[in-house]
């Protein structure tokens, strides 16, 4: 019998269809090209797309199509195609490299013959106690039903709404500005949050409020910077190619020429050195001593919640030494006086309380501050992320990192830049969000425990696995769910009208009408009553911007599956439907909040919000935006251009490499606002449990799983390279609890439990563990308390304590994983 | 607001990768072998002998190319059993450099890294599978490599090259 082994892929013909790809997973935003011809035909080695001998071995990194990286795939019309989706050589950012995310694209595409078969694929409906399929006029039709009544009735602030905001994986400013213009001006409603947390709120409050957007240099200025300061943030596994490429030329002096070519006359010029503040040892930090020597590498494995004194302890070394940038202070910031009165801290105090030594504090700051041979100050290009904005207080964990940029004039500078280095691509366009203040923001997943909303619409995202407190959040929706169902059940007969008030009623005793928008089926389309199946990534043309504000459109490749649609058109129904339910009833004033739908395509979305408003309202494009067309953002392909637009010369768009080189910052001022800063106490909730249960709990992401592992989770490779979340466990620890790598373990505290495959590892430190965030079978999250920062309604995902016990050991489970060090 | 246009040109990212070409030089133990076209739906794998068992277990490791002299492979023996990769890491095409005490394979370029006695699962890195496996039939003392389960890196096809 023959063996069928993986060792061949068709060869793309001539005449395939060539797209450009933007990644759809993290904010870097690596270039890729889709090649799309019909089954069965094929281009030969010398005569093909790719233009290369394919009969010969390509060299150390030539063009190649991994097995991942192809899929076979059926248009609407029936027609099926091979589709090839390969990193671009001539992209800037990635330069033909992929990272295993990225490079996966070809085979997360829709195949009904593959693990992506249970894509969502038509509208369903909750009848006859199970989801069946619907037409989108029928389910359309129930949501305008009952959000009208709703509306009429209650208020619109009754319609809770978890939605992405982001750009990449299905998001782009098309469908921000298309749930956005549903929710924000149509429906009205400010009961709103956002995919990953529970609150309709900015991760960068405060950078923001100190002038200083939070996306304001270039991958570029990382690798010509003299020191890479990298805080709460892996970027190997998260930003890969930003490390694989710049940082890792940063780091090798590969970028030696450009240092030289970008730095005053003069500058001292020399290889990169990097700084990790991180309490466990990543693979960023290993990989970067393996290229740049340990003597050019600094970990400053700090205890969990103590960044904002690491950052004081830093900023104050550095005023004692005489090194801040003097001269930009005095001409472009304000506040400096008082902050530094309470930020003040000594190196003794700041070194009791981050469990880091004097002297690993005094040689961070060197590396930061201390004039460079020629005299120069050195140039920093500084990353925080997760570590930082889900920390302890997110307002004042950020801030003390724009304190130590403004200090050392770390933005605004060739080679500098204080930046979140970013999860997923951005893509923001929306109108103005009426809430109230930062501080006074509706927590909604919260109240949804609480009873609080009758509708919980539930777009492009899975709280039940990304939320605070998520089991308990689990729990609370399902008995609300079901109130709703039981109602439901109970009907036997067809006329909508009588069908939307009876699930109203069920609402107003109790009830939560859930309305689930989304790729895949998961523990949201579990509790709803209405889901719908969108489009995603090279199913509709998208654009988006990276974490260089680097904006491409992304093209339509293939059709999405069944009759799913993308996501700006799902609102647009939505929208029309409650049009037509106003109209219906007379009531002209209302109908018209819902005009301005009319879109046939994601373009007219795109011409509508990014490209049509400009600054009349919330985007990331800016006044400029208006100078975007499709047009001109396919010509200039995976290279795209950096926002703000600055104008298009010769139909090129041109864009910004770097922000606030003039030294005006985003204040009424201008000035760049220095905050005070004072360490806070653990947060009430979790100082409970940090008291009753024995290990700290830290989380975080694996580069093999990307977001809610809606893709990774099910595609074979990544499914069974992890089958559940794992669980880094010191050896002292695991010896003490009798665990070996491959245990099951259960984890608990007041919050929850869950469970996760044990991996023992001196990566963690004794007394703390790291759980892998984003797994839908083993969610870390329940473990989370409820606490967010009051004054910007963040959460503290990564702070929590649970008890931990050896479950056993499934062989089956573990077969495919393994467990040799990672870092 | 300043404006600063980028005027970024490819640069040399890859310096690095140089380092390892030298390290591991395979030395070619092709022996004409009979056509094996059974193996493959895709066929043109030859059944050739790659080395002494005897040898193997002595050394712990043992280069040979196949299915062409172009393509690097390794067997190792690790757990009591022979197992045979490609080395060439499928991100970016560079040879891997086996770690005998740790039994990984370790590419110098971007840090990934293969479990050589879990079938070269991928421990951590930037490759989208595990490297690819050298199917192997031993008889005596002697290992035969017949066919080659994952697309080698470079090839549309495992036999070109």
């Amino acid at each position: 019998m023959a063996l069928t082994l993986n060792d061949r892929l068709p060869i793309p013909p001539k005449n395939a269809e060539v797209k450009n790809v933007t990644c759809e997973f993290c904010i870097v935003g690596c270039g890729y090209k889709s090649y799309k011809w019909p089954l069965g035909k094929e281009g030969t080695y010398k005569d093909n797309a790719l233009g290369i001998d394919l009969s010969q071995q390509q060299p150390t990194y030539g063009e190649w199509c991994s097995e991942r990286m192809y899929n076979t795939i059926t248009d609407r019309d029936g027609g099926k195609y091979n589709l090839m989706v390969i990193p671009d050589q001539a992209c800037v950012v990635n330069v033909g490299q992929n990272s295993v995310r990225g490079g996966m694209m070809g085979v997360s595409t829709f195949n009904a013959a593959s693990p992506t078969r249970d894509r969502l694929k038509d509208p369903q409906i909750f009848r006859g106690g199970m989801l069946m399929e619907s037409s989108w006029e029928e389910a359309t039709s129930i949501i305008a039903k009952v959000y009208k009544k709703i509306i009429d009735n209650d208020g619109a602030d009754e319609i809770s709404h978890k939605t992405f905001d982001h750009g990449g994986g299905g998001g782009g400013f098309e469908n921000t500005w298309g749930t956005g213009k549903l929710f924000h001006a149509a429906i009205g409603t400010a009961s709103a949050s956002i995919h990953n947390r529970p609150a309709y709120n900015s991760e960068v409050h405060s950078s923001r409020e100190m002038g200083v957007g939070e996306l304001n240099s270039s991958y570029y200025d990382t690798s010509i910077s003299d020191t890479m300061l990298v805080i709460g943030c892996n970027p190997y596994e998260c930003q890969t190619n930003l490390f694989n490429l710049h940082m890792q030329a940063n780091l090798d002096g590969s970028t030696l020429e450009a240092k030289k070519k970008e730095y005053d006359k003069g500058e001292s010029v020399s290889k990169g050195k990097i700084i990790f503040v991180d309490p466990r040892r990543t693979a960023s930090i290993t990989n970067s001593i393996a290229i740049a020597g340990k003597e050019n590498v600094l970990h400053l494995q700090i205890k969990p919640g103590q960044d904002i004194t690491l950052m004081n302890a830093l900023v104050s070394y550095i005023i004692e030494q005489g090194w801040e940038a003097k001269e930009f202070i005095k001409n472009h910031t304000e506040n400096f006086d008082a902050m530094y009165k309470v930020n003040k801290v000594s190196l003794e105090y700041a070194s009791a309380l981050t469990n880091i030594s004097v002297s690993d504090i005094k040689k961070a700051a060197e590396w930061i501050a201390k004039p460079k041979p020629s005299g120069h100050r050195p140039r920093n290009a500084i990353y925080y992320e997760k570590g930082i904005i889900w920390g302890i207080k997110n307002y004042e964990n950020v801030a003390s990192i724009v304190n130590l940029a403004l200090l050392t004039h770390s933005v605004g500078r060739v080679g500098t830049g204080v930046c979140r280095a970013g999860g997923h691509q951005e893509g923001y366009t929306r109108p103005e969000y009426h809430g109230p203040s930062r501080q006074n923001l509706a927590v909604i997943d919260t109240d949804i425990i609480e009873g609080k909303y009758l509708v919980y619409s539930i777009w492009g995202t899975n709280p039940f696995g990304q939320s605070i407190a998520t089991q308990r959040l689990r729990n609370a929706v399902s008995k609300r769910s079901q109130i709703v169902k039981d109602a439901i059940n109970g009907y036997h007969g067809n006329d909508l009208d009588e069908l939307c008030d009876i699930i109203y009623n069920a609402c107003k005793s109790g009830g939560l009408f859930v309305v689930d928008v989304d790729i895949y089926p998961t523990q949201s389309s579990e509790r709803a009553h209405i889901v719908l199946p969108a489009a995603t990534t090279m199913e509709m043309n998208l654009t988006s911007m990276s974490g260089e504000r680097r904006m491409r459109l992304s093209e339509k490749v293939m059709d999405a599956p069944g009759t799913a649609k993308p996501d700006c058109l799902i609102a647009a129904d939505i929208a029309n439907a409650l049009k037509a339910e106003y109209l219906k009833s007379g009531n002209k004033v209302m109908a018209k909040r819902f005009e301005g739908f009319e879109w046939k395509n994601e373009e007219d979305s795109f011409k509508d919000g990014f490209a049509g408003q400009g600054s009349k309202m919330a985007s990331q494009g800016g006044s400029t935006g208006t100078l975007a067309t499709y047009k001109l953002l396919r010509d200039a392909g995976n290279n795209g251009v950096q926002l703000p637009i600055v104008k298009v010369e010769n139909g090129k768009l041109i864009g910004t490499r770097l922000n606030y080189t003039d030294g005006k910052f985003g204040t009424k001022s201008g000035r760049a606002t220095f905050l005070s800063t004072p360490q806070p106490a653990m947060p009430k909730q979790v100082a409970k449990q940090v008291k009753r249960y024995k290990y700290w709990v830290n989380t975080g992401r694996i580069n093999e799983v990307w977001q809610s592992n809606y893709h990774t989770g099910r595609l074979e490779f990544t499914a069974k390279r992890w089958p559940m979340a794992p669980l880094e466990i010191h050896p002292s620890d695991a010896k003490e609890l009798g665990i070996t790598s491959g245990d099951i373990v259960q984890l608990n505290n007041d919050y929850g439990s869950t469970r996760a495959i044990a991996i023992v590892t001196d990566a963690v430190r004794k007394g703390e563990v790291f759980g892998a965030f984003g797994f839908q079978n083993s969610i870390i999250n329940d473990l989370c308390t409820d606490y967010v920062d009051p004054d910007t309604k963040i959460p503290f995902y990564k702070g929590t304590a649970a008890n931990i016990v050896k479950v056993g050991r499934s062989e089956g489970l573990i077969k495919d994983m393994t467990f040799l060090e990672r870092a | 607001m300043e404006i600063v246009e980028a005027k970024q040109t490819r640069r040399d990212f890859f310096k690095f990768s140089a380092l390892s070409l030298g390290a591991v030089v395979a030395t070619p133990s092709l022996i004409a072998g009979t056509a094996h076209p059974g193996m493959s739906v895709y066929g043109g794998y030859t059944k050739n002998r790659v080395g002494s068992l005897a040898q193997l277990k002595k050394t712990g490791e043992l280069d040979f190319s196949y299915p062409d002299e172009n393509a690097l492979c390794k067997a190792v023996y690790v757990n009591n059993e022979v197992k045979a990769y490609s080395i060439i890491c499928t991100h970016k095409g560079c040879p891997t450099v086996y770690n005998q005490e740790k039994a990984m394979f370790e590419c110098p370029c971007h840090f990934t890294k293969y479990d050589a006695k879990n079938n070269g699962q991928m421990v951590i890195g930037q490759a989208t599978g595990a490297l690819p496996r050298v199917l192997l039939e031993i008889r005596g003392d002697d290992i035969f490599a017949m066919g080659v389960d994952g697309l080698i890196f470079g090839r549309i096809n495992n036999n070109v090259g």
